[in-house]
């Protein structure tokens, strides 16, 4: 029993870990294009997306070392850590150790952004659009689940999401209510004077 | 011992200076005059050890504090003091460049310091550039002055990178300010640096101006060497916009030293000293300095530019009477978001001073019934 326990957690903690990281992405996207109403101030944005952000490990770190610890598994410390080192598919857990290792970079530099610098940061933040795909592909590749009704109906859904939000960032653009007042400050300081 | 406006308006040539001479500045426990009071052997050292004859020197004489007249007033009557510290400071961290950062409006401390430069014959004295630094209040913060002389913005940045780390033309640099660098040279020349500070007293004192005070100065000693108040005082700023209000009864007794200060919780900031006289109205003083600071934002972080605001618009609601009541509870609960959550510490130093005046004139705040502003004005 307990090594079936630990099998199903493996595979719930992976779909939880999909949902929580596409709404974190998802969060963060909207935080770039500083969506907010009346009733959801700005800081709830980027509040969601910290707090969420680090649950995401928490239930990436459950479906880590349940699937190691399995003794059904056989998978050893070293799969979980090096990329395609796995002999149990390969490929697709490899794309599942870059992804992890990819979050981990990225939460990482988040907890350290302010002795890393704004623009080490962001550069690092960016790697998101590759963590979230690689860990996407991870799971219709290795996941038990993948062909189930109620797992495409999520994976599905995260990947509309994020598409959703992709394009309103591409296509809204970040609109910036700081833009005209920085813009007066700079013309009074914008000058280049050194003789 | 020699004071700075009090030694000679030049030495001879410069003295020979090693790295041993940071250690000298050690001894002397001279802290920085800019505002931020920060030790200036440690701020050397950090130069000093990623140099590799790269490091640039930023005299900084922006003085952008509008009530603080000190380094103009160096800059104008001891400018070869300021250029030794400067040399010095170039020698010591192997520079390569020495920049003049001197507020475009004060054309006499740069006038001074042009000549004072012509009349140089160390080697130094080619390294030297001059740049006009912009008569607004954050141009003379640190990253600010970088970022002018790196893009020609004058607005300050986030860090890392420290000035020590990649400053101008991304080189280890040495923002200093021009007391400072006085100081040094003086320290320099006689091997003692003068335990002096120089303040700008303002507001309700008979003589308002700079002063040159010794350890152990009192705010009162220097208001009697300033001919005393005008009149009877209903509060002190100590030390400048960045500052904070104090009881005069309390002021009075407060050493004009960064380090006795600090242990009470205040801060001699750039030495500004203000009197606000009893006949004044502190919510309406208030008001127009936050006023002034929510201006001075360079609205690059949110809570900065709309914090600093939403506080500035909530002392005028209460000090022109257009308040539903609640400004003064808003104001207790928002002064306290506002810091730490910009690139600088521009709303820190804003948040300060406005919780110093919610403090000091909670009684006026509470009570405040508006008043034609022409009247305390």
């Amino acid at each position: 029993m307990p090594d079936t326990l630990l099998w199903y957690t493996t595979r719930g903690a992976g779909a939880v870990t999909l949902i929580l990281l596409s709404s974190v992405v998802v969060l963060g996207i909207l935080s770039a294009l500083r969506v907010q109403t009346a009733r959801w101030p700005r800081f709830l944005t980027t509040g969601l997306h910290r707090n969420l952000a680090l649950m995401t490990l928490v239930f990436l770190a459950l479906h880590i070392v349940t699937a190691v610890v399995d003794p059904f598994t056989h998978l050893g410390w070293a799969a979980a850590l090096i990329p395609f080192s796995s002999y149990y598919r390969t490929l697709w857990l490899g794309l599942g150790v870059i992804s992890f290792e990819l979050l981990l970079a990225i939460a990482v530099t988040s907890l350290l952004r302010g002795y890393l610098g704004h623009n080490t940061w962001r550069a690092i933040h960016w790697l998101t659009y590759a963590a979230w795909p690689v860990g996407v592909i991870h799971g219709l590749g290795s996941g038990t689940d993948t062909w189930s009704a109620w797992m495409l109906a999520i994976t599905a859904a995260c990947v509309a999401a994020i598409g959703v939000a992709i394009i309103l960032r591409l296509t809204i653009g970040s609109t910036d209510p700081l833009a005209s007042a920085r813009a007066t400050f700079r013309t009074a300081v914008d000058r280049r004077e050194v003789r | 011992m020699t004071r700075l406006l009090d030694a000679p308006e030049r030495f001879g040539p410069l003295p020979q200076m090693g790295g041993g001479f940071i250690d000298a500045i050690e001894q002397s426990r001279l802290v920085g005059r800019g505002g931020a009071g920060f030790p200036v052997a440690t701020k050397w050292r950090a130069v000093a050890k990623r140099s590799g004859g790269r490091a640039v020197v930023v005299v900084n004489g922006a003085e952008g504090e509008p009530r603080s007249q000190k380094d103009r007033l160096v800059m104008t009557w001891r400018p070869h003091l300021v250029l030794d510290g400067a040399f010095i400071a170039a020698r010591v961290l192997h520079a390569r460049r020495v920049i003049l950062y001197i507020g475009e409006r004060h054309e006499k401390a740069r006038s001074a310091m042009l000549r004072a430069l012509g009349e140089r014959t160390e080697p130094e004295g080619a390294l030297v550039t001059v740049a006009a630094a912009p008569a607004r209040y954050v141009a003379g913060a640190e990253s600010a002055a970088i970022h002018f002389l790196n893009d020609g913005v004058a607005t300050p940045t986030t860090a890392p990178p420290l000035p020590f780390e990649q400053g101008v033309d991304r080189a280890p640099t040495l923002v200093q300010n021009v007391e400072t660098l006085a100081q040094i040279g003086l320290l320099a020349r006689l091997g003692q640096a003068p335990a002096t500070t120089l303040v700008t007293l303002a507001g309700a004192v008979m003589r308002t101006g700079v002063l040159e005070a010794d350890r152990g100065t009192t705010v009162a000693d220097a208001v009697r060497g300033a001919g005393g108040p005008t009149e009877s005082s209903r509060a002190v700023l100590v030390g400048g916009y960045f500052g904070s209000w104090v009881e005069p009864e309390v002021a009075w007794q407060l050493p004009l030293d960064h380090e006795t200060l600090r242990r009470h919780g205040l801060g001699l900031g750039c030495g500004v000293i203000g009197l606000l006289p009893a006949g004044a109205c502190p919510v309406c003083e208030t008001a127009g300095i936050m006023r002034y600071l929510a201006a001075e934002s360079s609205a690059q972080c949110g809570p900065c530019f709309f914090g600093l605001r939403a506080l500035a618009d909530a002392c005028s609601r209460i000090s022109d009477g257009s308040s539903d009541g609640n400004d003064l509870s808003r104001l207790r609960r928002w002064v306290d978001e506002v810091p730490g959550r910009g690139a600088c510490r521009h709303p820190d130093g804003a948040a300060l001073f406005l919780s110093s005046a919610l403090r000091v004139f909670d009684r006026e705040f509470a009570n405040h019934r508006a008043h034609d502003m022409r009247r305390t004005a």
